[in-house]
């Protein structure tokens, strides 16, 4: 089966995969044959049962630029999963998110996702050992990368909200960013508006780190996240995201949960 | 129906979803509509005059002068989908105002047709209540009246932003091809109130701050009360959200406070007693407000909000699979940054 890629790498710049489907009736197994290649390689992959690790989607979205998805992870000390990435196929640019999982252990992620087409939606982990497991769905959606900006878009670029669960064992990370997918049209001028993402999300939790995302155009406007744990969260709970296109570090902590965002100059080596 | 916001707000067609639910959809876009098919259709079939149900297309005087087609209660996404919103037109002693044209070409040709069967007087203005696909796609029906084309101030600018999405998804209820000049936006806007005359007959124009969409307009007049709210009033179907909660909600209440002999709602029956529809709709936005802010103060996610919010308002609405998550997405992602 042959399926044409075409580089955009403008468009996607920075992502990890920069690459753009461009054929409606591809089937999604070759879509992910192709990924799964280049992420995977030729390493087995089970197919994991519900029990430890499961992934929720509506085949029917409600919205296909801000469809929800959730992962649940069983927290099996022998089975510790220590990166998960999510993929949505059929999408311009399919890979989603990339977490890695710290401590303590991470049992429910969940985040809103832009779906452009009908398409698989995945959920790769790699186990401490090393072993990969899979969880997919099938999602009904088209437009959720092209979808203009929302209409109640606006406020502060940047401005970050913490909203720590009642029992201290969630964390709720609302970033107002527009993350602009590229595929976007101004409807003023016409022209697209360039992909401007969050690129980058870090959650420390007592200091040390308790999920480490790297984020593309596949996530929805005002990006969120909320994490959850069967352990209560060591405070303080401090969040930094960020801004594909300027670096800006954007951050937020438990102290200050509704403090607008601190925009922080990127370090030197843009990454810290 | 609403639906659509362009994004308004969100995209697709996935239709099912989106279309369907919403109506919504419509408008924006990306807001999506969506749809296909589906169920649901059952629920709110039958009622109403859908001319998607071989029936004719069944235009009421419901006061003298003031002419409804009543749209079917059907998802976004169903066969005769398009024929889904109430629709109709005003006759002055000098010429005509059509109020919303219909979801395809098609309607609003049947819409004209019946125009014609009533009067031979002109149809100077076709005037849009707000952006959604089941209102606004038939105006290219009354292109050649040459008539001017009125809506809120925000309409031009959402319709803009419509038009490739309704390209996308609807290009089966345009004409053949389906062109975007066929997507006809306003000439003629109104960013606060604008009083038209059809000779004898002032029609008062009242554009609303952010509510169901953007763009939401009601048309009141004056000759006989009747008020023709738009989407501003949904009765029976659930209340799709493309706008602001919150200015909805306000909008609600300075409707129920207006005196009106009869309330033409944008889906569901023409009714003398609005304040009944108005409270039921109002209870369903309340609950949605305060259960979403809720969700939203206990850090829970829009996952567990859509299943934990508002079920308890389910009895009596229509399309509440389709419409309800939904609106509960697009209230949580409104509320996230409230003040």
């Amino acid at each position: 089966m042959s399926f044409r890629l075409i580089a955009c790498a403008s468009l996607l710049l920075g992502l990890a995969s920069p690459i753009c489907i461009a054929d409606d009736t591809q089937p999604s197994g070759a879509m992910w044959d192709f990924l799964r290649a280049k992420y995977y390689g030729d390493r087995p992959m089970g197919l994991v049962d519900e029990t430890y690790m499961s992934l929720e989607i509506p085949s029917n979205t409600p919205d296909p630029a801000a469809t929800p998805l959730t992962l649940r992870f069983a927290d099996d000390p022998a089975a510790r999963i220590k990166r998960v990435r999510v993929f949505v196929d059929n999408n311009p640019s399919p890979l989603v998110a990339t977490f890695d999982l710290g401590s303590p252990p991470v049992t429910q992620i969940d985040l809103r996702v832009r779906v452009d087409r009908f398409s698989s939606v995945r959920a790769v982990a790699e186990k401490a050992d090393g072993g990969l497991e899979m969880r997919s769905a099938w999602v009904k959606a088209s437009g959720g990368c092209s979808a203009p900006p929302s209409a109640a878009a606006g406020g502060v670029l940047g401005e970050v909200r913490l909203r720590p669960g009642e029992d201290a064992k969630s964390l709720l990370v609302s970033i107002r960013h527009p993350n602009s997918s590229g595929f976007q049209i101004d409807p003023r001028t016409g022209d697209n508006i360039p992909a401007h993402y969050i690129s980058h999300i870090r959650i420390e939790a007592g200091g040390a780190a308790l999920l480490d995302a790297e984020t593309g155009i596949s996530v929805s406007e005002n990006p969120t996240l909320r994490i959850a744990s069967d352990q209560s969260l060591p405070a303080p709970l401090v969040v930094e995201a960020v801004d594909s296109v300027t670096q800006a570090h954007f951050t937020a902590s438990t102290s200050s949960p509704r403090t607008a965002a601190t925009e922080l100059p990127a370090p030197p080596n843009g990454r810290r | 129906m609403i639906v659509l916001r362009p994004r308004c707000r969100r995209p697709r067609r996935r239709v099912p979803t989106l279309l369907v639910t919403t109506l919504l959809a419509a408008a924006a876009l990306p807001c999506g509509a969506g749809a296909g098919a589906r169920a649901g259709a059952g629920q709110g079939a039958g009622q109403g005059q859908g001319a998607g149900q071989g029936q004719g297309f069944l235009v009421d005087e419901l006061a003298p002068g003031v002419y409804v087609h009543r749209g079917a209660q059907l998802p976004l996404d169903a066969p005769g989908h398009d024929d889904i919103a109430n629709i109709g037109f005003i006759v002055g002693s000098r010429c005509v105002a059509v109020i919303d044209t219909g979801g395809s070409v098609r309607i609003g040709l049947a819409l004209r047709a019946a125009v014609r069967r009533r009067t031979s007087l002109p149809v100077c203005y076709v005037i849009n209540t707000h952006v959604h696909v089941d209102h606004v796609l038939g105006n290219e029906a009354f292109k050649d009246d040459r008539p001017s084309f009125v809506g809120h101030a925000a309409l031009a600018q959402a319709m803009v932003r419509s038009r490739p999405y309704f390209l996308k998804e609807y290009a089966q209820d345009l004409d053949v091809p389906a062109a975007p000049e066929q997507v006809i936006g306003p000439d003629r806007l109104v960013a606060t109130e604008l009083t038209l005359d059809l000779g004898n007959r002032p029609l008062t124009l009242h554009a609303w701050p952010t509510a169901h969409t953007d763009c939401d307009l009601t048309v009141y007049d004056r000759k006989t009360s009747t008020l023709w709210t738009g989407d501003l009033l949904f009765i029976e179907r659930l209340p799709a959200l493309d706008g602001s909660l919150v200015g909805w909600i306000a909008a609600v209440d300075r409707l129920a406070a207006q005196r009106v002999k009869l309330a033409i709602p944008g889906h569901g029956p023409p009714t003398t007693e609005p304040k009944e529809p108005l409270a039921r709709e109002r209870s369903y936005l309340e609950a949605l407000l305060q259960g979403v802010r809720r969700e939203l103060a206990a850090g829970e996610s829009l996952q567990d909000a859509m299943l934990h919010v508002g079920g308890d308002e389910r009895s009596g609405w229509l399309l509440w699979d389709e419409v309800h998550p939904r609106n509960v997405a697009r209230a949580y992602e409104e509320l996230e940054w409230e003040k």
